[in-house]
């Protein structure tokens, strides 16, 4: 079963306690990563995932792959060769240009933890959640692109 | 956990000592020593932490860690300091004691009965965070159940940011009901800020005005529009809104360096307690204690060369009041730390996290755990005790003498402060979990647009900001967050720290950071 981190927009209080947590367990740049969106909202990106990720297609010696099963798309580290095409193809920038130790720094959903992605545990506000296809189909925060209460986001 | 052999694993659960939230995590142990943190799912806080408690593993771990004791920065074995620490309290009318964070009440009990013990008569708090001055609140723990009956609730301050596990309860207890009102006081735009009904940006430092007028105090000569920048109608109308809404409630949070009045803060709650019957609730990072004296009064000791030794417990003094060093000259320091400085003499101690005891929190009172063991040089606050004298004692606890302040005098000392307008900037403190200690991110500074424009700042320069005491170079962030003539810097680390100017507030005898006039330049 496929299951994604999803963004509750309403929730997020832009803490980064996600992007602490991504950085305290890998020990280099956080792979959930704040973005300023057009002077309106603070947000957490990080990878989807993609089902026809743009940066595999643009590695240039096959150091991304995606498992059919899982959905899950991975860099190897020992095959990257810091070239930095994955973050310049991939249209959501969740791959940082500058890189740490020459490899880029890649989402694994946090694979190596049986309970799920960090950033998910740690969210203060319980923004971030972890969902399969099904779940997020029931769940409003699917579909939810914008946020619903008007004073949300307001920027004074 | 895959891919290692479960039997390598062990995970110690600990209570989060780095606020007064005290959430709980586990720290997760392999065969080569600390791995990370553990986000338990049934601890307090349901596993979330805040960038602090992720951070918790580095810092157990951190390269800084003081193992050894230090003199000015040179390593000296316990058994020697523990000779000359023996000698000091030998005089001990020359020897001031005093305690900031990272005491437990157990061990400020032990330093108190030591003082006693062993003739010590002037003990004081070194705490000097303004939190300080809102203990008395954290004697009425706050429980969930306060907000569900809300339907008004006040944030002074950024506390989202300085307390993400608060966001919340606060989200969804607004989100619940349509006419659930989050007002947010500030004179930053914050994130907080972005998610209240009404944002009420007051001019900086101006918040205990803004609070006493809400409470419908006389402020007599004072004219609070003009001085918080709030309409006089908005605050008439929200000031009867609130009038006897004792379901309501008040979230504490300014930080360091961000008001001109901290003392004038913790009244401004309690009258707004006392006209509304709001609940006040201080989100703090620690309390603090009472010592027998205040510390201005261990300062003119020092002036006046009676007292030559000092002993701290804690950790923040004096590494994090650098701007002291000028009022202390000539005094012996020997304090207690769990990061290595090069100043003074320097006695390595467990985190609050390897401790057992109580910590008291926003909730009421917990228990340390004591599962994590503290690197093998460092000594808890009995050892260091019990190493300087061989009875022990219960000392008598000093009580916080009642003191009354003049509100009136004060507001329109703050109208003064705020009428003259200079042409330098104004730097205030933030506090954002997220710049911990400078572990996971450096200092941002924030500046307006129009004046990075006027002084040639581009976005990710670096620059120099001066004040009276010291400089530092930072990298700026521009944002309309901040007013034009306003500068925010998050006040974590000594050397932003060490730029705010303090005031010694005569009437409470307190020492005050407040928002500091600067010079800054592009770097280079
Ligand atoms: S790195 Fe970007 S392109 Fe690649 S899978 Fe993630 S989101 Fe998609
Ligand atoms: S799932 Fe794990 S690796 Fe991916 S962003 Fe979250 S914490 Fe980082
Ligand atoms: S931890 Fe949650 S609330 Fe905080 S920034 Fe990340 S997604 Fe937003
Ligand atoms: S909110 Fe406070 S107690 Fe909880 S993880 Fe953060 S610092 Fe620790």
């Amino acid at each position: 079963m496929q299951k994604r981190i999803v963004l509750d927009l309403d929730l997020c209080c832009g803490c980064r306690s996600c992007e602490a947590a991504c950085k305290a367990a890998f020990k280099g740049e956080a792979r959930i990563r704040h973005g300023d969106i057009a002077g309106v909202a603070y947000l957490p990106l990080a990878c989807k995932h993609c089902k026809q990720p743009l940066c595999l297609a643009s590695c240039p010696v096959e150091a991304i792959t995606k498992d059919d099963n899982t959905g899950l798309v991975t860099r190897s580290a020992m095959v990257c060769i810091g070239c930095k095409s994955c973050a310049f193809a991939c249209p959501f920038g969740v791959i940082d240009a500058p890189l740490v130790r020459h490899i880029s720094q890649k989402c694994s959903l946090c694979a190596d933890r049986d309970e799920g992605p960090r950033c998910v545990a740690a969210c203060s506000s319980g923004a971030l959640q972890w969902l399969s296809d099904e779940e997020i189909e029931q769940h409003e925060v699917g579909m939810r692109m914008v946020s619903k209460d008007l004073f949300f986001r307001r920027k004074a | 956990m895959k891919n290692i052999d479960p039997k390598t694993i062990t995970i110690k659960r600990a209570l989060c000592p780095f606020c007064s939230f005290g959430c709980e995590f586990g720290i997760i142990f392999n065969d080569f020593g600390i791995k990370g943190v553990e986000y338990v799912k049934d601890g307090n806080s349901n596993g979330r932490l805040c960038p602090r408690g992720s951070a918790a593993a580095m810092y157990l771990d951190h390269p800084r860690r003081s193992t050894m004791p230090l003199k000015s920065g040179k390593a000296v074995v316990w058994s020697k300091m523990a000779k000359e620490l023996r000698k000091v309290v030998g005089s001990p009318k020359s020897v001031a004691v005093t305690f900031d964070r990272n005491v437990t009440p157990e061990e400020y009990a032990a330093i108190v009965g030591f003082c006693d013990s062993v003739g010590i008569g002037y003990t004081a708090s070194t705490y000097f965070e303004p939190e300080h001055n809102l203990r008395p609140f954290l004697e009425k723990p706050f429980a969930p159940a306060d907000l569900d009956k809300a339907k008004i609730a006040f944030v002074l301050g950024d506390i989202f940011n300085q307390a993400p596990m608060s966001s919340r309860a606060i989200i969804e207890w607004k989100m619940k009901d349509k006419k659930n009102e989050l007002i947010a006081i500030d004179s930053l735009n914050t994130h907080t800020a972005g998610f209240a009904s009404q944002f009420l940006r007051v001019n900086i430092g101006t918040e205990p005005l803004l609070l006493l007028a809400l409470a419908q105090e006389n402020l007599d000569g004072v004219d609070i529009a003009k001085v918080t920048g709030i309409d006089a109608r908005v605050v008439k109308e929200l000031s009867n809104k609130i009038k006897n809404s004792s379901k309501g409630v008040i979230f504490a949070s300014l930080p360091f360096g961000h008001t001109y009045d901290p003392g004038l803060y913790a009244e401004s709650l309690d009258r707004m307690h006392e006209f509304s019957g709001m609940k006040v609730v201080p989100f703090v990072e620690f309390a603090g204690y009472e010592g027998s004296q205040p510390f201005v009064s261990i300062m003119e000791m020092v002036k006046r060369k009676k007292i030559k030794n000092l002993i701290n417990f804690g950790e923040l003094f004096p590494f994090y009041y650098p701007q002291l060093a000028g009022s202390l000259k000539g005094l012996n320091i020997y304090a207690t730390s769990t990061l290595k400085h090069t100043d003074h003499t320097l006695l390595p101690v467990p985190l609050s996290l390897e401790k057992e005891g109580t910590v008291v929190t926003t909730f009421g009172k917990r228990k340390l755990t004591g599962n994590i063991e503290p690197p093998s040089g460092a000594k808890s606050v009995e050892a260091i005790l019990s190493m300087l004298s061989s009875g022990s004692s219960t000392g008598k606890m000093p009580h916080a003498v009642e003191k009354k302040i003049d509100v009136k005098e004060r507001a329109r000392r703050i109208a003064e402060i705020t009428e003259t307008k200079k042409k330098s900037f104004k730097l205030v403190g933030e506090k954002v979990a997220y710049n911990f200690l400078g572990f996971l991110e450096g200092e941002i500074l924030k500046i307006n647009p129009y004046d990075a424009t006027e002084l040639g700042i581009g976005a990710d320069d670096i620059v120099t900001i001066k004040s009276k005491y010291d400089a530092a170079d930072l990298p700026v962030r521009i944002t309309e967050d901040v007013d034009q003539g306003l500068l925010a810097a998050p006040a974590e680390t000594p050397a932003v720290r060490g730029l705010f100017e303090y005031e010694i507030d005569s009437e409470l005898q307190a020492v005050n950071f407040i928002p500091t006039e600067v010079k800054i330049c592009r770097k280079g």
